[in-house]
């Protein structure tokens, strides 16, 4: 319990962080200190291949990629916060975003629900037990997110198409 | 059956959509991935129309998470033929180029997916897979109002989606299955206030992607910046997903319960008609006229949901058709007189009654049957959702629907004006050309329109047949 609230104490103070960083390096390292509870979390509900790959695939590869980013677009740049457009509508989205957190955080902690008591399967979070999942019955939903992948490669192509290539396309047809 | 077969449509896209890009990799012809995603989506139209005449019972598979019946065969239909008629306007948009058509038959596979989910797997994974395309396409033409449009659908839907997500897990929590077909039997019993929470939030995130009242900001903006084949599949095909999966997911998830959610869903309903209607009337953009329509249309499905009963949702499945074929029509009028342009306003009809008469006829045509005139599609569809309202007992949809659809004549009477005003015509602004695409949906469209106003029983029996969801309880 007690490793818990450490952990959940940390995850949010990350997100906080996240949001409230002006510098974008300092809000990806405090994304990187929310990834890497989250992952102890996990770890803690035995869900040793999630913890292992939130660790690789977020705090790895995607976080070095956004420093990148980070790096190449905004080195030496320092912009200015837009105005808002509806004064104090910060406070009111935070004021309510929290209302909402902890309302459904009481709920969860009075009402606990079924999922609860249904128990862990068998090899649960592990490798050997993630594989007879994907690569058995649940087989077609990792057919399903293949395919959106397929959707985010063909997007990169659609949306970095350069314009010069698109003007000469109805001349050519006129040729023909 | 097996599950091969059951998921043969959805399969058969699957094909199409890998072979389309190797066609385009292959061949460096333009219609290449046009001609095989028509090809595509027309075999796998031919395949669920031969499945539905021989299902006779739901299906499950895998667990509950996909459910082949009449209903999901249905809904297969619908978005199939919002698929064509998307591909069909978009023919000649070269600038949309080759990947246009794989988008497409991607976002169609995603709304397939929404129409025989069983479980929030599967519902999930829907919704996204029908978002994701959109959000590309909408951005496809490389314009700022593009830009603009994409960028705004993919922050909101992204939002949306993570609210949706949130909500399922939380039903996971509270019921401890995934399957729509576990809910209903732990739903019976005292349930937690978990389990709210977790309703309402999934509910609002796929009201967002029908475009109900609150949730509904996104929409015009979207609308106006898309590219006009493009609004048009947002508008039928979207909406027909969005309605398929609400319907199964309240009508057969909670349906002993129906006393939480329905009057929610009323009120919502009532206020989405006249909130969206009322908006329509000051449009001049005709694409953002339509948008606001969608949206008053959208709280008319909603009254399907809200009624929980048999005629509801028979009615829902109903109204889809009118509707989307009405879409399909207006749509295809508005890109053939837009031509190159992507914005289209209602003056730009002034004096196409004298310039493109049968152009214009067509389009007075779908226009009324949005408004629900007799003798269209619209006024049947219409009629079925207030004999919902009326056998559930409850005036006060009825009364919403009548003022929706008062308002919403408001609306559609001024381009029917436009067009067919003489006076101020400018002309020398050039005719606009028949594309034989966009011939061939508006004739499709204001057949079926008459068709559906005029002898509508086969397709009522179709319906009947295929809201028959409700057997396994």
């Amino acid at each position: 319990m007690t490793a818990f609230i450490i952990l959940a104490i940390l995850a949010i103070v990350g997100a906080l962080g996240v949001v409230v960083a002006r510098q974008p390096v300092h809000s990806a390292l405090f994304l990187v200190a929310n990834i890497l509870s989250l992952a102890i979390l996990y770890l803690l509900l035995s869900a040793e291949f999630l913890a292992v790959a939130q660790v690789i695939v977020y705090a790895g590869a995607i976080m070095v990629l956004f420093l990148f980013v980070v790096t190449l677009l905004t080195a030496g740049k320092e912009e200015g916060e837009p105005k808002e457009q509806l004064e104090g509508q910060r406070w009111i989205a935070g004021v309510l975003a929290v209302g909402v957190g902890i309302a459904l955080a009481v709920l969860a902690i009075h009402h606990p629900g079924r999922a609860i008591a249904s128990g862990l399967p068998h090899n649960f979070g592990n490798l050997h037990g993630m594989g007879l999942l994907l690569w058995g019955p649940d087989f077609l939903y990792v057919g399903a997110i293949a395919l959106m992948l397929v959707t985010a490669a063909i997007g990169v192509l659609v949306l970095n198409r350069p314009v010069r290539r698109q003007a000469p396309r109805p001349q050519r047809r006129n040729e023909a | 059956m097996s599950l091969f077969h059951g998921l043969l449509p959805e399969y058969i896209i699957v094909g199409f959509i890998l072979i389309s890009l190797l066609g385009n990799m292959l061949s460096r012809k333009y219609h290449v991935a046009s001609w095989l995603s028509l090809i595509g989506m027309l075999s796998a139209f031919v395949a669920s129309s031969h499945l539905w005449s021989f299902v006779l019972k739901p299906h499950m598979f895998l667990g509950g998470g996909a459910v082949i019946d009449n209903y999901s065969l249905f809904v297969n239909l619908l978005v199939l033929l919002a698929g064509l008629g998307t591909i069909l306007l978009g023919w000649d948009e070269r600038r949309w180029g080759t990947e246009f058509p794989v988008l497409v038959m991607l976002a169609v596979l995603g709304m397939m997916i929404l129409g025989l989910a069983g479980n929030v797997i599967t519902l999930f994974l829907g919704i996204e897979m029908l978002s994701l395309p959109l959000y590309i396409l909408a951005a496809s033409t490389h314009t700022a109002s593009g830009g603009e449009a994409g960028l705004k659908y993919l922050l909101l839907g992204a939002f949306s989606s993570g609210i949706l997500l949130f909500g399922l897990a939380l039903l996971y929590g509270a019921m401890g299955s995934l399957a729509f077909v576990n809910f209903a039997k732990t739903v019976a019993t005292p349930t937690s206030p978990l389990l709210w929470a977790g309703v309402v939030l999934s509910l609002v995130g796929i009201l967002f992607k029908l475009g109900i009242v609150p949730f509904h900001m996104w929409v015009p903006d979207v609308y106006e910046g898309s590219p006009t084949a493009v609004t048009q599949f947002m508008a039928f095909g979207t909406k027909v997903g969005a309605a398929a999966i609400l319907l199964r997911f309240m009508d057969f998830g909670f349906y002993a319960t129906p006393g939480w959610w329905g009057p929610a869903l009323g009120y919502l309903a009532v206020l989405t008609m006249i909130v969206g209607n009322l908006l329509a009337l000051p449009q001049k953009d005709l694409k953002r006229l339509l948008a606001y329509s969608g949206i008053g249309h959208a709280g008319f499905l909603l009254i399907g949901v809200a009624t929980h009963n048999l005629q509801g949702a028979r009615a829902l499945l109903f109204y889809l058709l009118p509707y989307g074929l009405a879409v399909l029509g207006a749509f295809a009028v508005l890109s053939l007189v837009a031509g190159d342009r992507d914005q289209v306003s209602v003056s730009d009809l002034t004096g196409l009654a004298k310039k493109r008469p049968l152009m214009a006829a067509f389009f007075i045509v779908v226009m009324l049957s949005f408004a629900g005139i007799p003798l269209t599609g619209g006024f049947v569809g219409k009629f079925y959702l207030l004999q919902a309202a009326l056998f559930a007992n409850q005036p006060g949809l009825a009364i919403g629907l009548v003022l929706g659809t008062v308002l919403g004549l408001g609306a559609y009477l001024r381009p029917i004006q436009a067009l067919l005003n003489n006076q101020d015509s400018d002309s020398t602004a050039p005719k606009p050309k028949w594309t034989l695409g966009g011939a061939v949906v508006v004739v499709v469209a204001v057949v079926g329109t008459i068709g559906l106003g005029v002898y509508p029983t086969p397709i009522v029996h179709m319906v009947n047949q295929s809201a028959n969801f409700f057997w396994l309880h």
